[in-house]
């Protein structure tokens, strides 16, 4: 097995409600590989978002650990795991998260200026014709449909060259059609660049096209992994 | 320390910037930012132009901007100070001598001026009574400039030849204006104008005279400024400054209200910025929650989410203040041009400092009031891009509402207001705040229990309101300040304008009668009554000088060069009556009701100069009355309204204080135009009678208030152009939310009609609201500053009640016109849009 790129371990998460403490996550304990593709699938309320929120170093855990590309999450405030994801993680979101007020280009020029890259228009333009939207520059995010949408955001989370791909519902906005395409790309591109998938999905269809899955239910792990 | 180079921050703020401006996001919170510097730059530059203008005018009435009065000649060290410091200097020297015509003699007041007088104004003159004025020019040696009425005392006429002293002079002109003469309208004699040059050949200037020199200056108020300070250890016993403030009561408390309420307007305009940059700073926050998420995701620290924000505001502050600077330069540079047929046709420029002050008023504003909502995005959890519910822990609310007071308090303070006003209002209006805030959250937590049997519109409307009543409390009170900086202005330019209308009406006496003898007391006054539709009582005047105060010598009690220090080293006018003069107003003891303890006579003192004696109710005063000395008692102080044109005294006595005194009679009356005639022969039946025409002083007053009016008339405008401009804008910022309502209520099928009643109900409520918050503010805020700062009584003001009505129609006008995109846009684009 190669060198791990995500390893979760004892990893639980709870949190305060009206009714005391609910325990959302149950000591979870899972590893991946550089390259792997990993799809985390179970219904809702049973702690998707939640797992993907805490590998990608977006929250906390309340018990066990993540180690994201060699550093230990836990260990680090929240201004360093923003350093750990800017230079590591990619994301796409299931509403997109497009800023509005930014054309197609600079929407995947962003995470690149935020790196300083010098080429970053020419990369963007790259990334946006590989999606099929090299005649959408120029277009506001108001101005696409969802699937246009959804393959800018791929092309920005592709455009800063991570290691691991986090995915939230990538194609739960989408309709059957365009869901494929989508995650035809999203596949493509991960591929292209050997980058490490996480994926949260409804679709198990989608799901089935990652080579490791793992199911949950009320935080639990109920199917070992594949 | 953060990951990213500062560069590399600094770029990428300004991309977004312009990518933000670009696509339209930042232009409500711009626009606020240019409204605040444009208005605050207008005002400041209007303000500090007209100020100095009106000064200028000011400074007319002293023949100069500052003048050094006294009854020897100034000392050479005094003028060779002022000439080194650059200033411009005039002399005059004033004496009475008795003229003789061909044919008869006059007592007359001569000044004779040098060739640089006057420095200020300029004198006006006609070749023949009543004939055409010329503005300009002096009577050059030889000639003598004169006012009409010695034409008829002396029987003379233009071109004819009197003697004064020695030297004989001929008669070139007659004097009709003579800017210095305002500040000395009790002067009791015709005035004659010659050359200094002419003076020595005269021979009547001897030791002894009684002669009044003014060496007059102008020049930079810097150097002004610092002339007088210097000359202040140097001043003899009998000198004096004046200056623009000292020269005329009158004239001094209407600039320094109309000054007041120019800063008090800048405020107005500031508030109203302020409030505008606060709604949009909230919108600008909130609009980037997802966006900061994002970023956050990207790997950017908090701090570096923060200062990324920060840069851009203060990238758009400065862009802003920069245009808004601008075009407040320009704005006022067209009001003045509107202006110009009533202004100087050259005005100070005014200088940079307006431009600077709007542009630190506009970045002050804008960091005290956007910096609260702006630190809300560094602390966004990056989970948000997962949960879009999570919402970044609010600042507190201590630190918002302190840092706005802050900034408003620094803004006060750079318009002048002074400490103690300034934490008057900020008080004041902090209470007021948080009172009717809480009025308005128990209200609207009232109206949630009527609401369940309201009409579906009703209910919608309301609904929006209360479901977050917070924000309803929030939107209420910043409409309420915006209706209420509004009304504010108004009121009190209706006050100012009212109470400048009660200083110079109409008839606002224009004669002074002098000299008036008891035999004559009763014919003259059927006389004028036949002629005066206002004609003051008739006053009993006895020169009289203060000696001592409670047994000590009057002079060594009161401070050097204070105003009861000069009372002391002149006769003073003294009265007696039985009643209180209009305009008079009784601070402490009585007026004549009980006899004094000691059976003394009782005198009422005006209270400013009894402050300056240190003299209270009960002191002892005695006077020197005609080589008799006159034991009294204090009675009552008495507060006297100097800005009306009647005989006011400071010193009133009980009727019977004086028994054998040569006493005359003083009295001012209104005579309309067109009674020349009849007054030549009044002159001429009461030949003892000194008549004082002050219609040219009158008239140089009602010009300076009529541009002041004019001034406030346009800072009105201003402020309510502003006001309605922040009210739309302001709304605008909170309408995002109801627009997607809206398009959701169509999509659900609702009709269009309820969609209008529904934004009826909920605007109107919310103008209306506004609309009690802002009356009620403003009853409170008139209450403390009529009393602090513009000296006037407050009462009541009914048409204030009007507000609530002005402000429904105004918010839902503003509100319907900014939500009809939910009415006409398919619903759908809207909410796809989100």
């Amino acid at each position: 097995m190669s060198a791990s790129i995500l390893i979760a371990q004892n990893l639980s998460k709870v949190v305060p409600s009206t009714e005391g403490e609910l325990t959302i996550l149950h000591d979870l304990d899972f590893e991946l590989a550089q390259g792997d593709s990993l799809a985390i699938v179970g219904s809702s309320g049973s702690g998707k978002s939640t797992l993907l929120g805490l590998l990608a170093g977006l929250d906390q855990p309340s018990g066990g650990d993540v180690v994201l590309a060699g550093h230990a999450l836990s260990g680090l405030n929240e201004d360093a795991r923003a350093r750990v994801r800017a230079e590591h993680v990619g994301f796409v979101f299931q509403s997109f998260q497009l800023l509005d007020s930014l054309t197609a280009m600079e929407n995947v020029m962003l995470p690149m200026e935020l790196e300083g890259h010098r080429d970053a228009r020419m990369r963007a333009e790259t990334l946006l014709t590989r999606v099929n939207l090299g005649h959408r520059l120029t277009h506001y995010p108001r101005q696409l449909s969802g699937g246009e949408q959804q393959r800018v955001a791929i092309a920005r989370a592709f455009a800063a060259d991570p290691k691991i791909l986090f995915a939230d519902e990538p194609t739960g906005n989408l309709d059957t059609t365009t869901g494929a395409r989508i995650s035809d790309l999203l596949f493509d591109l991960n591929r292209e660049h050997g980058t490490t998938l996480v994926l949260v999905t409804h679709d198990e269809r989608l799901a089935h096209r990652c080579n490791r899955l793992i199911r949950l239910e009320s935080g639990r792990l109920i199917t070992p992994e594949a | 320390m953060t990951r990213l180079p500062l560069t590399r921050l600094v770029k990428l703020a300004s991309r977004q910037l312009r990518r933000e401006l670009r696509a339209g996001e930042l232009r409500v919170l711009f626009f606020a930012l240019l409204i605040a510097v444009a208005s605050s730059c207008a005002i400041g530059y209007f303000t500090a132009r007209l100020n100095e203008a009106m000064t200028v005018r000011a400074t007319e009435f002293l023949g100069g901007d500052l003048a050094l009065r006294g009854t020897s000649p100034a000392h050479q060290t005094q003028i060779d100070t002022g000439l080194a410091i650059g200033l411009k200097h005039a002399r005059t020297i004033e004496f009475s001598s008795v003229i003789a015509g061909e044919q008869a003699i006059q007592l007359s007041s001569i000044k004779a001026v040098d060739g640089a007088y006057p420095l200020r104004g300029q004198l006006k003159s006609a070749t023949e009574p009543q004939g055409i004025e010329t503005v300009g020019g002096l009577p050059a040696p030889g000639e003598a400039w004169v006012e009409a009425r010695l034409l008829p005392a002396l029987d003379l006429k233009v071109g004819d030849r009197i003697e004064v002293g020695r030297k004989t002079l001929q008669i070139t002109r007659i004097l009709t204006y003579e800017p210095d003469r305002a500040g000395d309208f009790y002067s009791l004699t015709p005035r004659i104008l010659m050359n200094l040059t002419d003076l020595a050949a005269t021979d009547v200037i001897q030791p002894g005279s009684r002669v009044r020199y003014r060496d007059l200056w102008s020049g930079e108020p810097e150097s002004i400024a610092r002339y007088r300070t210097r000359l202040l250890s140097t001043l003899d016993p009998s000198q004096r400054i004046e200056d623009a403030h000292s020269g005329n009561r009158q004239l001094g408390s209407a600039l320094d209200r109309a000054r007041r309420y120019l800063g008090l307007a800048s405020l107005a305009a500031v508030l109203l910025a302020g409030v505008a940059v606060a709604m949009s700073a909230n919108r600008f926050a909130v609009r980037r929650f997802d966006a900061s998420a994002l970023l956050r995701c990207l790997g950017l620290s908090r701090r570096e989410a923060l200062l990324l924000y920060t840069m851009q505001l203060a990238m758009l502050g400065l862009a802003a203040s920069l245009l808004g600077a601008f075009l407040g330069w320009l704005a006022q540079f067209l009001l003045f041009y509107l202006m110009a047929d009533l202004l100087p046709a050259v005005l100070p420029s005014g200088g940079i400092f307006p431009a600077l002050a709007g542009m630190g008023t506009g970045l002050i504003a804008l960091a005290g009031f956007a910096l609260p909502p702006l630190a809300a995005l560094g602390r966004v959890p990056p989970l948000r891009v997962l949960r879009s519910d999570l919402l970044p822990v609010p600042p507190r609310s201590w630190i918002v509402y302190g840092m706005a007071l802050l900034a408003l308090g620094l803004i006060m303070w750079r318009l002048s207001l002074d400490l103690k006003l300034t934490l008057a209002l900020l008080g004041g209006g902090l209470v007021a705040t948080l009172l009717l805030g809480t009025l308005l959250l128990l209200g609207l937590n009232g109206l949630r229990r009527l609401l369940a049997s309201a009409p579906l519109a009703w209910r919608l409307g309301l609904g929006q309101l209360l479901r977050h009543p917070l924000a309803a409390a929030g939107q209420a009170l910043a409409f309420g300040l915006i209706l209420f900086a509004m009304a504010l202005i108004v009121l009190l330019r209706s006050e100012l304008l009212d109470r400048w209308q009660d200083q110079l009406p109409p008839d606002s006496p224009n004669y002074f009668a002098l000299n008036i003898l008891p035999a004559e007391r009763d014919t003259f006054t059927a006389r004028v009554a036949a002629l005066s539709p206002n004609a003051k009582p008739l006053y009993p005047i006895v020169q009289g000088r203060l000696v001592t105060i409670n047994g000590e010598p009057a002079r060594d009690v009161v401070e050097r060069e204070s105003r009861g220090d000069r009372a002391t080293r002149r006769d003073l006018s003294l009265t007696w009556t039985d009643t209180l003069p209009t305009g008079n107003v009784i601070t402490a003891g009585t007026w004549w009701s009980t006899k004094t303890p000691d059976d003394l006579p009782g005198v009422s003192v005006e209270a400013q100069l009894a402050e300056s004696l240190k003299v209270g109710v009960g002191d002892h005063l005695s006077f020197n009355i005609a080589g008799r000395i006159l034991e009294t008692r204090v009675t009552s102080l008495r507060t006297v309204d100097w800005n009306t044109f009647q005989p006011n005294f400071f010193m009133i006595f009980e009727p019977g204080s004086f028994t054998h005194v040569p006493v005359t009679y003083l009295t001012s009356f209104y005579i309309p135009p067109g009674n020349d005639r009849a007054m030549v022969a009044l002159a001429r039946s009461f030949p003892a009678t000194t008549l004082l025409p002050i219609d040219s002083i009158l008239g140089q007053l009602r010009s300076i208030l009529d541009q002041v009016t004019i001034a406030v008339e346009f800072v009105l405008l201003f402020v309510l152009a502003a006001g309605l401009t922040v009210l739309f804008a302001g709304l605008q910022s909170t309408l995002d939310e109801r627009v997607r309502q809206g398009a959701l209520l169509r999509a659900l099928g609702s009709e269009r009609l309820l969609l209008i009643r529904t934004r009826r109900v909920e605007f109107a409520l919310l103008g209306a609201t506004s609309g009690v918050l802002a009356a009620l503010g403003c009853e409170l805020v008139t209450a403390l500053l009529y009393r602090l700062v513009f000296d006037l009584s407050w009462q009541p003001h009914l048409g204030l009640l009007v507000l609530p009505l002005a402000g429904a129609l105004l918010v839902t006008g503003a509100g319907l016109l900014g939500t009809r995109r939910a009415l006409t846009v398919s619903p759908l684009r809207i909410l796809r849009e989100g």
